[in-house]
């Protein structure tokens, strides 16, 4: 083999090693998510006008500026709501302790005529310091669900007391009050802990 | 509050000599309403020890003012509570009462202090009460 030839093996061994290495980067795809189902597009928040736990008037902007998530309940739903809560609380919790952003919960009322911006107040806060409560005006709050895909209907009262059917999922928003992925029912803190950094990653 | 981890109650449901008591409750854990709100939930396992099925009919409390079996159940994405009319643990079985599926809901608190009363339908109708020790 000539020195030239030589030369050419060694150009086509070095293209060849680059291309390879190339489409290995190309085709390793970024982290999967174990129980999140990511939207492709980011979806759009719609506009609302409602009350804070501290009965402040909030709009779609109190989404802007971190990431959120976001649960529809009532505080009289003594099962299924606390324990969604709890384990939101217990993922943000395992998140911060290892030096992650964690998001904000937000916990939106689907039963305003009880869950008064007191109510809700002492409700989040038995959740976490950071947390934010959403209520008021039950017709915005439904046109906030349900531009969200959320469902909710009021059960049969029976003795003074009903329930009310929601959705069960859990929404992730992001800085810029994008709709970016839910993760459905049932809740488990290590889903969270393990595909929010995931979510997040991607900007 | 966990009351039952330490606690396995044995009711006996009748003025019974056998060696084994013919219904166990334990795993009690009543966790009284969340502050400003009136639910609250309780959780328990209850072990059929006989040779026939036992059913609960009703369930009270003297510290709320109602007290309903429930199942909570997520269909379709949709998170609903059912009401149960009666809960029966079977023969030789046993029933959970757990977080996320059915539960004792604890309505309106009317005192403090946490117990309820199973009342049971086997024949005679039976009361028996759970005397959950402390509270947190």
């Amino acid at each position: 083999m000539t020195a030239r030839n030589l030369f050419i093996a060694g150009v086509a061994i070095v293209a060849i090693a680059t291309g390879l290495w190339f489409s290995l980067e190309l085709a390793t795809p970024p982290p999967a998510t174990r129980s999140a189902t990511v939207f492709p597009e980011p979806g759009e928040l719609p506009q609302f006008s409602l009350l804070d736990q501290h009965g402040n008037a909030i709009d779609r902007s109190v989404f802007d500026g971190q990431w959120d998530l976001l649960y529809f309940g009532y505080t009289n739903c003594p099962d299924i709501c606390p324990l969604t809560l709890a384990e939101l609380a217990k993922a943000r919790q395992q998140l911060t302790a290892a030096g992650a952003d964690a998001p904000r919960i937000v916990f939106v009322s689907v039963d305003p005529e009880r869950d008064t911006p007191d109510v809700v107040a002492k409700y989040v806060a038995y959740f976490g310091d950071a947390n934010l409560g959403i209520t008021g005006d039950l017709d915005q709050i439904r046109k906030f669900a349900k531009g969200l895909g959320i469902f909710f209907a009021k059960g049969r009262e029976e003795g003074g007391m009903y329930s009310v059917d929601h959705s069960s999922v859990v929404l992730v928003v992001d800085p810029h009050a994008k709709l970016r992925a839910l993760f459905s029912a049932p809740h488990k803190a290590d889903d969270f802990v393990h595909d929010l950094p995931i979510i997040m990653a991607r900007g | 509050m966990r009351a039952g981890f330490a606690t396995l109650l044995f009711l006996a449901l009748a003025a019974c000599s056998a060696q084994r008591p013919p219904l166990v409750a334990s795993d009690i854990d009543l966790r009284p309403p969340l502050p400003g709100t009136q639910m609250g939930a309780g959780y328990l396992t209850l072990t059929n020890n006989t040779e026939d099925p036992i059913t609960i009919t009703k369930v009270t409390s003297p510290q709320y003012d109602a007290v309903q079996m429930h199942e909570s159940v997520v269909e379709n994405g949709i998170a609903r509570m059912r009401p149960l009319d009666s809960v029966t643990v079977p023969a030789h079985g046993s029933v959970t009462f757990e977080p996320g599926a059915r539960h004792l809901m604890l309505m309106r608190p009317t005192g403090s202090g946490a117990g309820v009363t199973l009342h049971f339908l086997s024949g005679d109708s039976l009361v028996l009460t759970l005397n959950v020790p402390g509270k947190d």
